[in-house]
Parts: C-alpha cells; sequence; structure tokens
C-alpha cells in the first residue's frame, strides 16, 4: 500500500504542470487567515509578555478583576494556541488541500469565509469571557458551554470543507500532508467533545458542571489536554513541516515511507499518553504507568518524524543560509526533536515527582510552543506571504533574519532560565534537614526563581520584538507592487503538487 | 460571474442564527449570556449583509467586464 502511495505521489509530482487545468484556488480565505493569525501571534506575544511581568513584580496586576493574573492567563494560552496556532492549521489547512488536491475548496466561498469569521468570533468571545471571570476551570479549554457548541460548530463545517476538496481531488493520491491535517480536525474534534460534556445550569446561563467528577474527571481533561498537545500543536504543524519544508528547500520529503510510518505510529501512540500528568495522584497505578509507556515508546515516531524533515535538507543545506524562512522551518524540526525528547523524559515516574508542579513544565512547553509551533508558522507564513500576494519575495530579507536570530535567542533565554529555576524548586521542595524537617518554607523558594523570572520576561520581550518586524515586515510586502508571474511558485512540484 | 448555491445556504443560515442571539440576550441571566446573544445577533446580521453586498459587487465587477470586453 505504502508502496502503492509512493508510486502515485511520484507519479504525481513527474507529471508536467501544463496538461492540468488551471484551477482556481480559494486563496482570499487563507489570506484572511494569514492576517489574523499574525494578528493574534502580537496580541499571545504581548499578553503573555504582561504576565511575565505580574509573575516577577507582582503589583502589575494592578489590582482589577480583569488585569489579574488568573484571568489573563487563559487569554494568553488561548491565544498561543488557538488563536495564533489555529489561524495558521485552518489557514495552511485549506492552502495545502487545495494545492495537493488541484481542487477549489469545497462547499463555496460563503461558507470558507463562514468558517474564517466565525472561528475569530469564538476566539473574541473566549477571551472576554476570560476577562469578565467565566471559565469552566479546564486548562486548554476554559469556555463555558455556549462557545463549546459554537466552536463545533465551526470545526465541523471545517471538517466539511477540507473533507470535501478531498473527494473531489483530481489527484489520485492523497498527499501525507493531508493525512496529518485530517488526523488533527478529526481528533480535536472528538477531543473536544468528549472533553466538554457538561450539563448547563440553565439554557440562557453561562454556568455549567462537568458530566464527569473525581479522578474520571481528570482523567478526561488529560486525555484531552495531552492529546490537545498531540492533535493540534503535533499533527497539525507536521502537515506544515511536509507541505512547507518540499517547497521552501524545493526538494522532495527524504522518505515517504517513513512519513507514513511516521504518520500511524504517531497516531496510535499519542492517543494513550494523557496519564502521565496525574503521576502519584489517586488515578490507579496502572494507568499512569500505562501513560509513562506510551509516552516512551512516543520517542520514535517523533524522531523519525523529525529526521525525515532535516533529511529533507539533504543536498540544499546552503540554503538555510540564504533563506531565513527556511532556517525557522528547520530550527523548528529542531525544537520539534528536543521537546519530544524532554517530554517523554518528563513522563518518567520518578523525574516527574521532581519536575512536576514546576517551571520545568512551563518552560518545556514554550520550547515546544514557541521552538516548534511558532517557528514552523513563521517558516510557513514567509513562504506563503510572497505566494499569496503574488509578490517576488519577502520585503525584507534582512529583517527576516534579524526575527529570526532575535526569537532564537528569546528562546534561549526563555527555556534556559525556566530549567534552571524549575529544578531548583523541585530541589528546594524536596530538601529535608537532618531532623526530617522541610529545609525551605515555600515562600524561599519563590524568591529563589525571581532573577530566573526576570530572564525569562526578557525572552519573551526579545520574541515579542521578533515578531513585531513580521508584522512589519508582512504589511510592507502586501503593500509592496505585486512582481511575481502567473503560474506556480518555486519549488510547486516537490509536495504533492 | 460564478454561481455557488452554498452562499444561498450560508446566508439564509443567518436569519434563524441572529433570531436565536436575539431570544439569548433577551432572556440571559448573566452578563456573559447577554454579552453573547447580541454579539451572535450583530455576527449574523453584518455577515448577511456582507454576503448580500458580495454578490452585487461581483455583479457590478461582471457587467462592468462585459462592457469592456464585449
Amino acid at each position: 500500500m505504502v508502496d502503492l502511495a509512493m508510486t502515485a505521489g511520484t507519479a504525481a509530482m513527474s507529471r508536467p504542470a501544463a496538461l492540468h487545468a488551471p484551477v482556481d484556488y480559494n486563496e482570499e480565505v487563507v489570506r484572511k487567515f494569514m492576517i489574523a493569525s499574525m494578528f493574534w501571534a502580537i496580541i499571545a506575544f504581548t499578553v503573555g509578555l504582561y504576565l511575565a511581568l505580574e509573575l516577577t513584580w507582582p503589583d502589575f496586576n494592578l489590582g482589577y478583576s480583569f488585569t489579574n493574573f488568573g484571568r489573563l492567563r487563559p487569554v494568553h494560552t488561548s491565544a498561543a494556541i488557538f488563536a495564533f496556532g489555529g489561524s495558521m492549521l485552518f489557514g495552511t489547512g485549506m492552502h495545502v488541500v487545495q494545492r495537493t488536491c488541484r481542487a477549489r475548496l469545497f462547499g463555496g466561498t460563503a461558507l470558507a469565509n463562514f468558517v474564517f469569521w466565525g472561528y475569530q468570533f469564538f476566539i473574541v468571545m473566549a477571551a472576554l469571557s476570560y476577562v469578565m471571570g467565566f471559565s469552566q476551570s479546564r486548562e486548554y479549554a476554559e469556555p463555558e458551554w455556549h462557545l463549546d457548541l459554537w466552536l463545533t460548530v465551526i470545526w465541523v463545517l471545517f471538517g466539511v470543507i477540507f473533507v470535501g476538496t478531498l473527494l473531489k481531488r483530481q489527484e489520485p493520491h492523497i498527499y501525507v500532508a493531508n493525512w496529518f491535517y485530517l488526523a488533527f480536525i478529526i481528533t480535536v474534534a472528538v477531543l473536544h467533545i468528549g472533553n466538554n460534556l457538561a450539563v448547563p445550569v440553565s439554557f440562557f446561563g453561562a454556568k455549567s458542571y462537568s458530566a464527569f467528577s473525581g479522578v474520571q474527571d481528570a482523567m478526561i481533561q488529560w486525555w484531552y489536554g495531552h492529546n490537545a498537545v498531540g492533535f493540534f500543536l503535533t499533527a497539525g504543524f507536521l502537515g506544515m513541516m511536509y507541505y512547507f519544508i518540499p517547497k521552501a528547500a524545493d526538494r522532495p520529503i527524504f522518505s515517504y515511507r517513513l512519513s507514513i510510518v511516521h504518520f500511524w505510529s504517531l497516531i496510535f501512540l499519542y492517543i494513550w499518553a494523557g496519564p502521565h500528568h496525574l503521576h502519584y495522584t489517586s488515578l490507579p497505578d496502572w494507568t499512569q504507568t500505562l501513560g509513562m509507556a506510551f509516552s516512551i515508546m512516543l520517542w520514535m515516531p517523533s524522531w523519525g518524524g523529525m529526521i525525515n524533515g532535516l533529511m529533507t535538507l539533504s543536498g540544499a543545506w546552503d540554503k538555510l543560509r540564504t533563506n531565513p524562512g527556511l532556517r525557522f522551518s528547520v530550527t523548528a524540526v529542531g525544537f520539534y526533536g528536543m521537546a519530544t525528547f524532554e517530554g517523554p523524559v518528563m513522563s518518567i515516574r520518578t523525574v516527574n515527582s521532581l519536575s512536576h508542579y514546576t517551571d520545568w513544565g512551563i518552560g518545556h512547553v514554550h520550547s515546544g510552543a514557541l521552538g516548534w509551533v511558532a517557528f514552523i508558522c513563521f517558516g510557513a507564513m514567509y513562504y506563503l506571504i510572497p505566494v499569496l500576494w503574488k509578490r517576488e519575495a519577502m520585503y525584507s530579507q534582512r529583517l527576516m533574519s534579524w526575527h529570526y536570530w532575535i526569537a532564537t535567542l528569546g528562546i534561549v533565554f526563555y527555556i534556559s532560565a525556566l530549567w534552571v529555576s524549575g529544578i531548583m524548586q523541585g530541589l528546594m521542595w524536596r530538601a529535608y534537614d537532618s531532623f526530617g524537617f522541610l529545609q525551605y518554607s515555600f515562600v524561599e523558594s519563590v524568591v529563589a526563581v525571581h532573577p530566573y523570572y526576570i530572564i525569562r520576561m526578557i525572552g519573551g520581550l526579545f520574541f515579542l520584538a521578533g515578531a513585531i518586524m513580521m508584522a512589519f515586515n508582512m504589511f510592507m510586502t502586501i503593500r509592496g507592487p505585486a512582481a511575481r508571474p502567473a503560474g506556480l511558485p518555486a519549488g510547486a512540484l516537490m509536495a504533492g503538487e | 460571474m460564478k454561481h455557488e448555491p452554498g452562499n444561498v445556504i450560508v446566508g439564509a443560515m443567518m436569519v434563524p442564527m441572529g433570531l436565536f442571539g436575539l431570544l439569548i440576550a433577551s432572556r440571559a441571566m448573566d452578563s456573559e449570556m447577554a454579552l453573547f446573544g447580541a454579539s451572535l445577533t450583530a455576527f449574523a446580521a453584518i455577515f448577511g449583509f456582507s454576503l448580500i453586498k458580495r454578490h452585487y459587487d461581483q455583479l457590478d465587477a461582471a457587467k462592468q467586464e462585459h462592457a469592456e470586453h464585449g
């Protein structure tokens, strides 16, 4: 089957583009998603920086309910994951499925626009509900039941558009990037519906109570939470990797066979890993061990995918010197490898006893969110913006380089500071003196991490500065004259087109 | 000009959606539901009108193209 797929893929790639009738792609909605994604990136990073200030100097809470850390924290996480990352996934998913299937989006222009504006509506409504104090207190699933229902409608319609486009494709083969996007769409829908099953107090009131209770509720939450990482923040962005790295490098994927193995093994293993978030809780011991074992096994497919992404650069490594967009994508794959090594290590129960509840967890999440997710998005955007707006290249290559280096430095500051502060916290909390008493009070550990919180804040400031440079570069590119001749962009034949 | 039947279906859906928003806003038990209901109505109205505007803009563009190129 794999051989057949490879043959079909090779045949599709070797067919001259001129034999195909031109397809009137819906690029308008993809452009909207790119602009929205850039906008939400700035918002997410700004709120993140403000939260870092609050953690460093609590006076920045300002005494208002709506500037309180507890209310702003979900604004930051939702803006980063669902608004910035989600808009990128929707936008690139719609671009990739059209291009690799040689078919216009299914369902018409109005449906695609409804999905775009409906998703933005969800993001704004969710953010407003957080600052107003409404939350169902489930991490990464804070919106109350009415917003969950709205998101379900939007998500299903996105799925209809995506699957409908796949069904009317003019290419015999479904390119591997689409499989990752499809897994993202289907699994996140199942996770979202399962985790948000709740009983509202009234049809006209926002408050609801979870359908689950006790340890089952915690298990459902982390089945959702970890697979939000696996299928939203990993599978979808791997789809991006499998399309945009071959495009930008002008090389086919290193091994199409490995990409299929990567897909099925990742999909099979990820769904079991959630219990590692509940080590040393009332969750049954065997369930914790199951989660730990599957998390360790996950290392293999993750690194298989990383190797496939990196080796795609074989014979084209010199392009990293001249193409900062590709540099973002390749560095993202490096961070993906690093985060997917660190994750299994942290899931081991004995390591988890040190790392859990400390800043190490936040550092780990950000090496994935900034290094993998944001960087793969930046790489895809730097490729897509000139393509979508028919420009020769981005307005400034130098700004792209500046963005790359300042963002990389920001990540290094951020994660290294939180490694140190996290491990220090863990060690301080478990230290006993010769009489068997705890050696440190909690507040001593808070004071000890203060310098590292300043370094973390500086890292966040660097990352935000880079994103502002990118937004300016994007604005100037869009405002500039159209120069790209009609037809396929460079690398068009490389990723299933 | 290319007619897409999906546009009419999506446009028609804005009517019940807007009315549903009004119902929620009028009977809301808290500020969150009041805001959501009112915003849903505004969303449906603006999206519906934008579909109508887009339709007539496309008609005008098609007429202009026809006049220019025969």
